[in-house]
């Protein structure tokens, strides 16, 4: 397990200076329909792409598109953060991107359906507001795809 | 609308996102454990929990914490690094046989995993990168023009070696692992060198922070011959 007090003392220090204050007025958007009836995408921050996709640069706000038609199992990750263990996700792409979890899901009826894209962006380097314009791209993309919720993970 | 996995619950805190799940798993590990459905299922299905909450923001705590790995139960290292690296004259001989001796490994890795590997984002090869990696060292030069294929081939060759040591299925330890990586290998000595020379050149020092965590550099580097001497 990790909590902040379990790390080296510049990690702990580090992590803390992303302590930012809310990038605008609070969004809430409530639900109305049943999660069995709902439209999931994921979207992650751990810089995953397609082996024969762009590696994302040191600090990068762009984002890459992954198809929900290819094979997870190939996705590689070029995030610029040296300090998390990659091992886990060499052995299980479901560790940051759970797209086989969320496909169980869709199967079991649980959720209504996956996106036909979902999106990876690099989380580091950067503050939030540089990912503005990407996001926003992002955003109309899901609303084109009738998206209705996105389930977001870091790493 | 959106439900996040949260990390880092003092970001998540000041930042209020809508909806978020805190999970106390190392950083890295979002879904709490590699290949375990169950678990995964059950931080998901916490985290959808949260799309039906009428206000917010809401930040909830996860209850389970991910598993630990106690060092004694851990697979053992199926690589010997018996032969000190200083054995071998310069660091491009001395990558290059630690690559034959790692190859076997990460290509049973590779065989178990059914295909899949995160090495390969510098679009070169490890010999190639290896190599290359080696001549600079023992040339006491800076990629000062290729930084990126530089850090990209740090990368590789960091999951190249730690997919050949978790070659054997098992739960492994990550403290173990990443001793094994930064204190036994020829890489890690490597690496830590490469880390000492950005750290020494004033317009590149901050780049040290982002080819080797600051908890194990600087350490004692073994000398080689350099073309330099």
């Amino acid at each position: 397990m990790v909590r902040l007090r379990d790390l080296p003392d510049y990690e702990r220090k580090h992590l803390l200076s992303k302590n930012l204050p809310p990038l605008g007025p609070p969004a809430w958007t409530p639900l109305t329909k049943s999660l069995s009836e709902l439209r999931i995408a994921l979207i992650t921050t751990a810089g995953l792409h397609f082996r024969d996709d762009p590696a994302f640069e040191f600090a990068d706000s762009t984002f890459r598109p992954i198809s929900g038609n290819e094979d997870a199992n190939y996705l590689v990750m070029s995030h610029s953060s040296v300090n998390f263990d990659k091992t886990g996700f060499s052995e299980d792409v479901n560790l940051v991107f759970p797209i086989d979890r969320f496909r169980e899901l869709e199967a079991e009826h649980k959720i209504g359906s996956l996106a036909d894209v979902h999106y990876s962006f690099m989380g580091a380097g950067l503050n939030p507001e540089a990912y503005e314009a990407s996001a926003s791209q992002v955003a109309g993309l899901l609303k084109q795809d009738k998206v209705d919720a996105v389930f977001l993970t870091p790493v | 609308m959106t439900t996040a996995i949260s990390l880092v619950r003092e970001n998540t805190e000041t930042m209020q996102p809508p909806r978020a799940l805190w999970v106390s798993f190392p950083l890295g590990r979002p879904l709490g454990k590699p290949g375990d459905a169950g678990f995964q299922h059950r931080v998901i299905a916490a985290s959808l929990d949260l799309l039906t909450r009428q206000a917010g923001p809401v930040l909830v705590d996860y209850p389970e914490d991910a598993p630990t790995v106690d060092i004694k139960t851990a697979p053992a290292c199926p690589v010997s690094f018996s032969k000190p690296a200083t054995d071998t004259d310069t660091w491009k001989a001395a990558l290059l046989n630690e690559l034959q001796t790692l190859t076997p490994w990460y290509d049973l890795g590779r065989r178990r995993r059914k295909g899949r590997t995160l090495v390969g984002i510098s679009n070169f090869s490890m010999t190639e990168n290896l190599e290359k990696l080696g001549q600079l060292l023992d040339d006491e030069i800076l990629p000062v023009s290729e930084l990126n294929w530089f850090k990209r081939a740090i990368e590789d060759a960091k999951v190249f070696y730690l997919e050949a040591l978790t070659a054997q299925p098992g739960d492994y330890n990550q403290e173990q692992l990443q001793k094994i990586l930064w204190n036994d290998t020829a890489i890690g000595a490597a690496i830590l060198k490469f880390n000492d020379m950005f750290l020494a050149n004033t317009e590149l020092s901050s780049f040290a922070r982002i080819i080797a965590p600051r908890n194990v550099a600087p350490r004692n580097v073994p000398t080689r011959t350099t073309n330099k001497d």
